[in-house]
């Protein structure tokens, strides 16, 4: 049970270890932040609405720093 | 208006930077002390044997053999004044007194020190002096002892100037004279109908600037006698008023240009302008002569590149407060292509004077020379009309 | 069915095959300008290095590092699982996090393209620390910002700076205190990881007016603040005139949006001269007594000597390593980390990442000394590069190893503060630490005076360098005022010098493609030499991060 266990562990992580290195060689993290997640997140902050920080005024304070 | 007496010598004492006076001075075995920033104190250049000129570069429109040595991507004033370097203008200086106060005048006046013979006078140097970014009791110590170090002791070492006190008092006393007379020249721009123009002002501020003082002194004061009795004409020949704020300005043509579109240049709060330039130096019990002059020119600039958080925000009212003294009704901000403070100073007035302060502001681009009148035109005119129309809409 | 070519197999030479497998290509035969992806910057596949170096590369580099991401996140947020709610919060709440940081493997790759054995782990090493420092900060920013929910009473020990603020002001207090730079994440390391985010805020200061030539760095710093893009981590802030016109402008912009506290720390501009030091000295004590009176928090001196000591120690073996990159052809890292990992770890101040990489760094140095492993074994030039670089093509100088074989051993924003400071006594902490100020980047070299510029001579002959490498940043006022006086030199003295223009973040101004091409021509006409590897002569990187 425990061999088999362990078999079935070792498999899974051979498995994912060649699975990451597809991922890897073939740039594929590249490609799905390249093609995919840029262009959400460019749209998203696009489309972020926004405060207007240069609408407050500039005028002087009382405190002072020397 | 009547013209004024002296207006056409003082503009042909401004066609080139050894004019009439500065060879008048050499003659009289003066030593002449160039400098290009309100840092170098002018009180100080004036010591008893010394003279100090303002460097200008006039009707440099080609700076090509400097835009070699600085790119064509430099202030054009800093490249003017290299031109005129080059070309053999400057000879007449004996030393440049310089400040690391803004890059591009800060590299023209390396290249004097580091290129062999650019100035071809045989005493010629250039000496350095760090001025401080701030207003606080350290920065006054620090440019005090940097003036005694990179000034006094230059010019005893170098020239055999006398830097003491009574000499330095005494320098005081002249440079006073002057400013105090172009002050009040300068304070007829305030009346309502003021009885001198932007323009005239405006060369009287720098023939003050570029000429020995003891020679041009009895003109400027022949000059007020005339203001006195001047009258203003019936009809203004201008539709608004307005200061004219920002970097570097030696062209009176520019503010002429700005004249002939219908606003009055009433108040000058620019670099090489009078507001700060010609304001009296007060030497308070307690303080040494140079003392004095550290905290004459420190507190009162009010230069683009003081960074405490005060001046920072101060510099905005202080522009609108001349405003008002002055009573301007607008206010133009203009700065030279390629300057690093004012063009950021200059996007920030233009959005914070007309908000915070309520004055329309024409914010505007120019090169040293103005050769781009045409735009520059359409760009006043339309101001001036701006202003005229909200003038009519709020029933003044 | 068509009957398969076999003849094509026949002409292959499986021995050579098998070489190149087991040990990767000789330089020569690499086509590394094969792998991308025209336009975009990605690669068809990542370079095949060899079993051992490909393996390193997945293992130590690629895996490691973005495991090592996620437990940074914990590690600097001393284990607080609300880090994950922040980090997510802040990746969506800011376009220089949510649209940049994510691709900071590719960051790896395109600097380290090309290299083999001791120079790969050397290099990588130094990007580990780049990235842990950032998290560093990044993590600083989100668990304290209370635009997205952090913790008021973390942001009410903590100081913001600019990023040009030497991070040491703020040893004293690092017992009880964080300090964190405004920009160095928001802005600077963003341009070399992946630069479209900082076109967004150029184009954001542009439209309230400011004119296009000030310079790039300052504009995008003060856009940060127009876009609202921000954190608010700080109750108070520090700002400099270092290093430049354009950084006191900055500090202008940053007032009117920020409003906050502001204190200003400028720094003398000439500084060959001693006299400078104490107004310098007194400007630190004015911003110390701001951080106590702002931050409740006290000076400790047994604080500020034991960070100076550590500081001090990274000091000396950066100079063992310029020695053997002097004077050796066993340096084990490449351009580009060496000049990032110098200026960040310099300017941000003592971090323990910096310790741990060095430790590393120093045994891999160590082993290519005593074995004399020729690290760069295609130099065919030593280049200093000099002035400061494209940020959006910082790794260049990969390129330009791969395609010609011009090493850059060294660059000047590497030679900056390079002191070491006394601690035996409060005054001479602080006239060395006024001192060090005037070492600063671009401060060092550019201004205060030509002659620090023309250090470049010295430097040349220090390390060895036959040619030199001549940023000319097309914003910068200062370079662009001594362009004529380099060029006279380099003509005067017979140096072999190309420029490289640039405009620091913005890669529209001067695109990567074009700096490559003044490099060929000057190689192939002035220089008359071939590439190495001509595939990376000319490819479409134009939209590259």
């Amino acid at each position: 049970m425990i061999g088999r266990f362990i078999k079935k562990t070792l498999t899974a992580a051979a498995l994912a270890y060649a699975g990451l290195f597809v991922v890897f060689y073939y740039d594929l993290d590249g490609k799905l932040l390249y093609y995919v997640v840029e262009p959400f997140m460019k749209k998203h902050f696009d489309n972020m609405e926004r405060r207007d920080p240069h609408s407050v005024p500039y005028m002087q304070i009382e405190e002072e720093y020397m | 208006m009547r013209d004024l007496k002296h207006l056409i010598y003082f503009e042909d004492l401004l066609q080139e930077a050894n004019n009439e006076l500065v060879r008048k001075a050499k003659e009289d075995g003066r030593l002449c002390l160039g400098y290009t920033c309100y840092f170098m104190p002018e009180a100080l250049l004036d010591l008893p044997g010394c003279f100090a000129t303002r460097l200008r570069a006039p009707k440099c429109t080609s700076p090509d053999m400097a835009s070699y040595y600085m790119s064509g991507r430099t202030c054009h004033y800093g490249r003017s004044l290299l031109e005129r370097a080059l070309e053999g203008g400057y000879n007449f200086i004996d030393a440049q007194l310089a400040t690391e106060t803004c890059t591009v005048t800060c590299r023209f006046q390396e290249h004097l020190g580091y290129m062999d013979g650019v100035i071809n006078n045989a005493t010629f140097k250039t000496e350095f002096t760090d001025v401080p970014f701030k207003k606080n009791e350290n920065s006054i110590d620090h440019y005090e002892k940097q003036l005694k170090i990179h000034v006094l002791d230059f010019l005893s070492r170098e020239f055999n100037v006398d830097v003491s006190d009574e000499a330095i008092l005494e320098a005081i006393r002249i440079n006073n004279e002057v400013n105090d007379l172009v002050s009040a020249i300068g304070d007829f721009r305030k009346l309502d109908n003021p009885t001198i123009t932007g323009y005239e002002f405006h060369v009287i501020t720098l023939v003050s600037m570029v000429c020995p003082k003891y020679l041009i002194v009895d003109k400027l004061r022949e000059t007020l006698e005339e203001l006195w009795s001047r009258e203003p004409d019936d009809k203004p020949n201008y539709k608004i008023k307005v200061l004219l704020a920002g970097s570097e300005n030696d062209d009176p043509d520019f503010t002429k240009l700005i004249e002939s579109c219908g606003a009055l240049v009433v108040a000058d709060r620019y670099c090489y302008g009078s507001l700060e330039a010609r304001g009296h130096i007060n030497v308070e019990p307690g303080d040494s002569p140079l003392r004095a002059i550290a905290k004459h020119y420190l507190l009162s600039s009010q230069c683009a590149r003081f960074m405490e958080q005060r001046e920072m925000r101060n510099r905005k009212k202080v522009i609108a407060d001349y405003a008002k003294e002055y009573k301007a009704d607008g206010i133009i901000v203009a700065s030279n292509k390629f300057c690093e403070y004012w063009s950021y100073e200059r996007m920030i007035d233009s959005i914070v004077l007309p908000r915070d302060y309520g004055f329309p502001v024409c914010s505007i681009e120019k090169e040293y020379i103005n050769t781009a009148s045409g735009q520059l035109r359409t760009r006043f005119q339309a101001f001036v009309e701006s202003v005229e129309l909200k003038k009519i809409q709020e029933g003044r | 069915m068509k009957k398969p070519d076999l003849s094509k197999l026949k002409n292959i030479d499986f021995k050579k095959a098998a070489r190149d497998f087991i040990y990767g290509k000789p330089h020569e035969e690499r086509r590394l300008g094969d792998l991308y992806i025209p336009g975009t910057g990605l690669y068809k596949h990542r370079e095949w290095r060899g079993i051992k170096d490909t393996v390193y590369y997945f293992n130590n580099i690629w895996l490691y590092n973005y495991g090592n991401i996620v437990a940074d996140l914990f590690r600097y947020s001393g284990g607080n699982p609300k880090v994950l709610i922040q980090f997510l919060k802040g990746t969506l709440r800011y376009r220089w996090m949510g649209q940049t940081y994510l691709t900071v493997l590719h960051w790896f790759d395109r600097g380290l393209e090309g290299l083999r054995g001791e120079p790969l782990k050397a290099s990588a090493w130094h990007y580990r620390a780049l990235v842990s420092a950032s998290l560093s900060q990044i993590v600083g920013m989100f668990m304290r910002d209370t635009n997205i929910g952090g913790d008021p009473e973390l942001r009410a020990k903590t100081m913001g700076h600019d990023e040009t603020v030497w991070g040491g002001i703020f040893y004293p207090y690092k017992d009880q205190m964080e300090n964190i730079p405004l920009q160095m994440i928001p802005y600077f390391v963003t341009c070399h990881c992946n630069n479209h985010t900082v076109l967004n805020y150029i184009d954001s200061i542009q439209s309230l007016g400011l004119p296009g030539d000030p310079c790039p760095m300052c504009q995008a710093e003060s856009g940060l603040y127009v876009e609202d893009d921000m954190p608010d981590f700080y109750p108070a802030y520090i700002t400099t005139n270092e290093a430049c016109d354009g950084s006191v402008a900055t500090s202008i912009i940053t007032d009117w949006l920020a409003q906050k506290p502001l204190y200003a720390m400028p720094q003398p501009m000439q500084f060959d001269d001693e006299t400078v030091l104490e107004n310098c000295a007194k400007e630190m004590e004015g911003a110390w007594r701001f951080i106590e009176e702002k931050l409740g928090v006290e000076f400790h001196w047994d604080e500020l000597v034991k960070n100076l000591e550590a500081q001090n120690e990274l000091m000396r073996f950066e100079w063992e390593k310029w020695d053997v990159d002097a004077n050796t052809p066993y340096y084990p890292i490449n351009g580009v980390a060496q000049a990032l990992y110098r200026i960040f770890q310099s300017q941000y101040g003592e971090r323990w990442i910096w310790h741990e990489v060095d430790s590393k760094v120093r045994k891999i140095m160590e082993k290519c000394v005593e074995e004399r492993i020729e690290t760069f074994p295609k130099t065919r030039h030593r280049v200093i590069a000099w002035s400061c670089a494209p940020l959006y093509y910082s790794n260049w100088c990969t390129w330009a190893y791969n395609c010609w074989g011009l090493n850059v051993v060294i660059n000047m924003d590497s030679l900056m503060f390079d002191m070491e400071i006394r601690t035996d006594s409060y005054e001479n902490t602080l006239m060395d630490m006024a001192k060090y100020h005037e070492l600063a980047p671009m401060r060092r070299n550019a201004v205060g005076g030509l002659h620090h510029i023309f250090m470049l001579w010295e430097n040349m002959e220090k390390f060895n360098c036959d040619m030199v490498a001549m940023y000319d940043q097309l914003q910068c006022k200062g370079m662009q005022g001594v362009v004529g006086l380099f060029e006279d030199e380099f003509r005067a003295r017979g140096i072999n010098a190309f420029w490289v223009p640039h405009a620091l973040p913005d890669k529209r101004t001067v695109p990567r493609s074009e700096i490559r091409q003044i490099i060929n021509d000057y190689m192939f006409t002035v220089m008359g030499e071939e590439p190495l590897d001509p595939t990376l002569l000319d490819f479409d990187d134009s939209d590259s991060w």
